[in-house]
């Protein structure tokens, strides 16, 4: 065994000796194609950071109709706090109304010098799990709502919902369908590359298949090939994807998702970053497959 | 060893390679395959170490029914034989022990054993002092004894070989056939497709004459 993947490793070595231009080509696809795919994944990760941050002023505010016993709201919040859509429950009293309104206002607070707090409605704040900051979430929420009979009001913006609803779902039905396309067309891109690669030594190829090699021990060397120029390319990639983020594409990114208010331009994360990688070392290998496929016949 | 029975295999609907032939190859035996070109030469080789199935018939070697033989145990087979082609087919970017060590290596040899191997296959033919040169940096009769060395570096049962003396000239002609012999008398079958009846006149071992795929004459001189 031990011998076997020293004599693949000394074949994959005298490979990579033999033909460099080749090589450097395949590493170079993979990097390029995962660069593309890379800069695909940072516009996915910030639009879905401003999706995130939009979801999170999606809550559910039930007016009450007369000041409630404090009694009864604590039931009301319980019962509604045991729901599985509901994080947790604030009462708003008048008073409490009455200053937010007043901060608010800011330097145009005196325009309530004079007025009380009872012309604000008491409220309940509702606010929802990550998950269930939703259409169907904040409309379960609302039915449990209706049946309080004390409240006068819920508000929740259902026009809205229905339009952040269908943008989230436009956001991950084209993460999938580009994302899928600049997939194939990497392994295609790669693939052939690497078909060039092995169309040099199809004469090798066909004189190891005469003299006895089997398949697997004719397509191994290839394979750790490939799945060695995918890990490279990968890094490549990431190298690459951090310098021009860093120097081009943060600012450029910023400026057009600035007017949506987003907090600041995120990077790939560690385990997107491992995943690019372990996605060149796939895409190597996929790409040796598919073309050894066509080269190793017995 | 060999035995072929009624075989026929054809490329196309109408381009008959072999039709309905037969044969007996006794261990140790050394003939010649010979006939016009297309008579099926090669076709018959190629049916010996697995590269085409029949579309009909039985191949048997060595009591192994190769004609139901799954893909994957054909590299078992492979490495009972020993090829030697008209074309040599040498690895060029490969120098001529690498080329020689390379069945060795395919059976998962220890190192110092295919050294040892290959080295002594070298020398029976000849290029001991040769083994660094690459392929293109030999003489025509040079790189078919280093695919010869090749061939039999792993002592094969049966030595297939196809025009092996096509592209060179008579003087070279006579040391491949001596290897040829050498080969044989060490114990191994010997089969070689030729259409030289100069080599056939000045060694004369058993003649299987194809035309058409057809056998038409088994005899020994």
């Amino acid at each position: 065994m031990l011998q076997s993947i020293g004599y693949f490793m000394r074949r994959v070595g005298r490979n990579l000796r033999q033909t460099p231009v080749l090589c450097s080509a395949a590493i170079g696809t993979v990097a390029v194609a995962l660069m593309i795919i890379g800069f695909f994944g940072i516009v996915v990760v910030n639009v879905q950071q401003v999706a995130q941050q939009w979801s999170r002023e999606i809550q559910v505010v039930a007016y009450f109709d007369q000041v409630p016993d404090l009694g009864k709201v604590q039931q009301w919040r319980s019962s509604l706090e045991a729901m599985a859509e509901i994080e947790r429950v604030e009462y708003v009293s008048r008073d409490e109304a009455f200053k937010r309104f007043k901060i608010r206002l800011g330097t145009d607070a005196d325009l309530l010098d004079g007025v009380g707090a009872d012309f604000l409605p008491a409220s309940l704040e509702i606010i929802l799990h990550d998950d269930n900051q939703n259409k169907g979430g904040v409309e379960a929420v609302v039915q449990r709502l209706k049946q309080i009979p004390e409240l006068d009001d819920i508000s929740y913006e259902p026009e809205w919902l229905e339009r952040f609803d269908a943008f989230v779902g436009l956001l991950k039905v084209a993460g999938i369908v580009f994302g899928g396309f600049l997939l194939f067309a990497a392994l295609f891109i790669v693939s052939n590359t690497i078909k060039l690669t092995l169309y040099a030594r199809r004469e090798e190829i066909e004189i190891m298949a005469l003299v006895g090699g089997t398949p697997l021990f004719i397509k191994m060397p290839f394979l750790i090939e490939g799945a060695l120029q995918g890990i490279l390319g990968g890094l490549l990639a990431l190298c690459g994807v951090w310098a021009v983020f860093t120097l081009v594409l943060r600012e450029g990114l910023y400026g057009v998702l600035m007017v949506t208010g987003t907090e600041g331009i995120l990077f790939l994360s560690p385990m997107q970053q491992w995943g690019m990688a372990l996605c060149g070392l796939m895409l190597g290998l996929t790409g040796s497959l598919l073309s050894l496929r066509k080269f190793v016949r017995i | 060893m060999i035995q072929l029975y009624n075989v026929c295999m054809s490329y196309q609907k109408e381009a008959t390679a072999l039709n309905e032939f037969s044969l007996k190859v006794p261990k140790g035996d050394f003939l010649y395959l010979t006939g016009p070109s297309g008579a099926g030469k090669s076709t018959l080789l190629k049916l010996l170490y697995g590269a085409v199935k029949p579309t009909r018939g039985q191949v048997l070697i060595n009591g192994m029914n190769i004609t139901r033989m799954r893909s994957w145990r054909i590299p078992m087979l492979r490495r009972k034989l020993g090829i030697v082609f008209q074309d040599f087919k040498l690895i060029s970017t490969r120098t001529v022990f690498e080329n020689v060590a390379f069945p060795l290596e395919m059976q998962g040899k220890k190192r110092f054993e295919i050294s040892n191997k290959v080295y002594q296959a070298l020398k029976h033919v000849g290029l001991q002092g040769k083994l660094n040169r690459f392929p293109l940096q030999l003489s025509g009769g040079e790189q078919q004894r280093a695919a010869i060395a090749r061939a039999l570096v792993i002592d094969p049962l049966i030595l297939l070989a196809d025009e092996p003396t096509g592209n060179l000239d008579d003087d070279v002609t006579c040391e491949i056939m001596e290897l040829f012999k050498g080969a044989n008398a060490r114990g191994t079958t010997v089969l070689l497709a030729t259409h030289n009846r100069e080599i056939i006149r000045r060694y004369p071992r058993r003649i299987v004459s194809l035309d058409k795929g057809r056998l038409v004459d088994d005899h020994t001189p």
